[in-house]
């Protein structure tokens, strides 16, 4: 009796059972061998740094679709889609503007060669025990990051199974994007753990700017508010990180991760530029989730748990926290430079909108 | 007598380059660098310019500039006053590496005493993108005996 009897299986076992059948006569149907005539034949040179996206999407394989095709699969862009394919409705950001970026597919690429480990890269045998109000305060600098870095993650992660396949660039940048905050949040933990501290105090003012990112009613205002205000900001207590490192371990620490969020600020960057070259009237939407952020990030700078630990280490210790504050107070102004620089090429005048003051002139507070 | 390179002078830059391509390895480990960096050294009698233009794992050229308007579009400049690159490199030197304040980010992050600056963000940005390359491409000055320009 025979092992498959009709019936036993289902249409779709039975499909395949039929198929192997072929087979096992020696009947193959090959019509993949010659499909794809345009693709086939591709031309490639890496470059000198390897073989990287921009050197394989080239071409043919270098049209990007203004219109994600409507095929909906996951089929990869530049082959050929059987017509029985089927089409899922799940990839619903399928406008090729409301997520390119002309440098993702580089930031993508540098993303991955310049990935780090917080196992073996950071010379975790260089802690040392160190006074108690510093160890408190770099605990406190950490424990505020990593809750920071996790909405960094979830942020790109939220959207990403939701981008057509034909921009693979995007997804593959966001991606390591999703990635670099995971050991973000990761290396800044580890950090509060290991040097006989621990976490402390986490921050109720962070919650609220956290919260209108993953609100963000697209991705878009949500990558303008994310990756060019909150990371822009972040960037810069990157850079003071490592400035007020007390040990190699922070400085390394700090110096790696500086690097990963000058390539999330520059995606941002370039996908609003790219964005609103398109779509210059919505450019209102933009100002408006920022007018959100704006307000959220002041409360948060000067949150004791966010400022005064930074102090501390300016200071050299509590005793002169007051003279660190001082010391540290250019970073405000620095940030807000730096942000409306960064909207000024995306095409975005945001200066005459701002909601928040310039700086703030510590003498004159103290006044 | 141990044979010194005059800082700042193309030379000292063509020296470092030499060294990042003995050292290919460790910049591959590090990630590729696409940037153009000009290095400003301002003294009491004149500035002098160097543009280093990296790519990949190398550095593609170095040249000494008459003026900021000759540098490749894009690029960012870190600049500074002569007695406090020596003093970066000196530590550098001292130490096979900067101390905890003579990092390229510390001595930059306050902009006193070295300033970043570029045409827009994204160029300054750079800096910070590849900050841990430009980091060990200094740090080749430890071996590089070094004279300063009086
Ligand atoms: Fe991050
Ligand atoms: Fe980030």
């Amino acid at each position: 009796m025979s092992k498959y009897p009709p019936g036993k299986y289902t249409p779709a076992v039975e499909v395949g059972l039929d198929r192997m059948r072929e087979m096992a006569k020696g009947n193959f149907d090959l019509k993949w061998m010659q499909s794809n005539p345009a693709g086939w034949g591709h031309k490639v040179t890496p470059g000198p740094a390897g073989l990287r996206l921009r050197d394989v999407d080239t071409g043919y394989y270098g049209n990007v679709p203004e219109h994600g095709s409507t095929h909906g699969s996951m089929a990869p862009r530049g082959c050929e889609v059987p017509p029985e394919t089927k089409a899922l409705p799940m990839y619903t950001m399928n406008e090729m503007s409301e997520v390119w970026a002309e440098n993702a597919g580089l930031l993508y690429d540098e993303a991955v060669v310049r990935q780090w480990n917080s196992v073996t890269d950071v010379p975790w045998d260089k802690l040392e025990k160190l006074p108690d109000d510093i160890e408190r305060a770099v605990c406190q600098m950490c424990t505020g990051l990593t809750e920071v870095e996790f909405v960094a993650g979830d942020m790109p992660a939220k959207w990403l199974h939701k981008i057509n396949h034909d921009f693979h660039e995007v997804k593959l940048f966001l991606a390591s994007q999703i990635f670099d905050e995971a050991r973000h949040l990761d290396v800044f933990r580890k950090r509060a753990l290991a040097n006989g501290g621990g976490l402390l105090m986490a921050s109720p003012g962070q919650e609220e700017l956290l919260a209108a990112i993953l609100e963000a009613p697209d991705y878009t205002t949500a990558s303008a508010l994310m990756h060019i205000f909150g990371e822009g900001f972040v960037l810069t207590l990157f850079r003071q990180g490592e400035f007020l490192a007390p040990t190699e371990v922070e400085k390394a620490i700090f110096r790696l991760c500086m690097q990963d969020e000058a390539r999330h600020v520059a995606y941002g960057v370039k996908h609003l530029k790219y964005f609103l070259e398109r779509h210059p009237n919505r450019a209102e939407e933009v100002h408006k989730i920022l007018d959100i952020g704006e307000q959220a990030i002041f409360t948060l700078t000067l949150e004791p748990q966010t400022s005064e630990p930074r102090a501390i280490l300016a200071g050299g210790g509590l005793a002169n926290i007051d003279v660190g504050a001082q010391r540290m107070a250019f970073i405000y102004a620095k940030q807000v430079k730096e942000y409306l620089r960064r909207l000024e090429i995306a095409g975005l005048n945001r200066e005459p909108r701002l909601t928040i003051p310039k700086e703030i002139p510590y003498e004159d507070l103290a006044a | 007598m141990t044979e010194t390179t005059l800082f700042p002078s193309k030379q000292w830059f063509q020296a470092l380059a030499r060294l990042m391509d003995k050292d290919e390895s460790a910049y591959r480990d590090l990630g590729p660098l696409e940037c153009t960096m000009v290095v400003k050294v301002d003294t009491d009698a004149a500035t002098h310019l160097y543009e280093v233009v990296f790519e990949g794992f190398k550095v593609q050229s170095v040249r000494e500039l008459k003026s900021l308007a000759d540098a490749k579009p894009e690029h960012f400049v870190i600049e500074a006053t002569l007695s406090i690159w020596r003093e970066m490199i000196e530590n550098i030197r001292a130490n096979a590496g900067p101390d905890l304040t003579h990092t390229l980010n510390y001595l930059t992050f306050p902009d006193d005493p070295m300033r970043v600056s570029g045409p827009d963000q994204l160029e300054v940005d750079a800096f910070y993108r590849y900050n841990q390359s430009l980091q060990r491409f200094f740090n080749a000055a430890a071996e590089v005996p070094t004279a300063f320009a009086s």
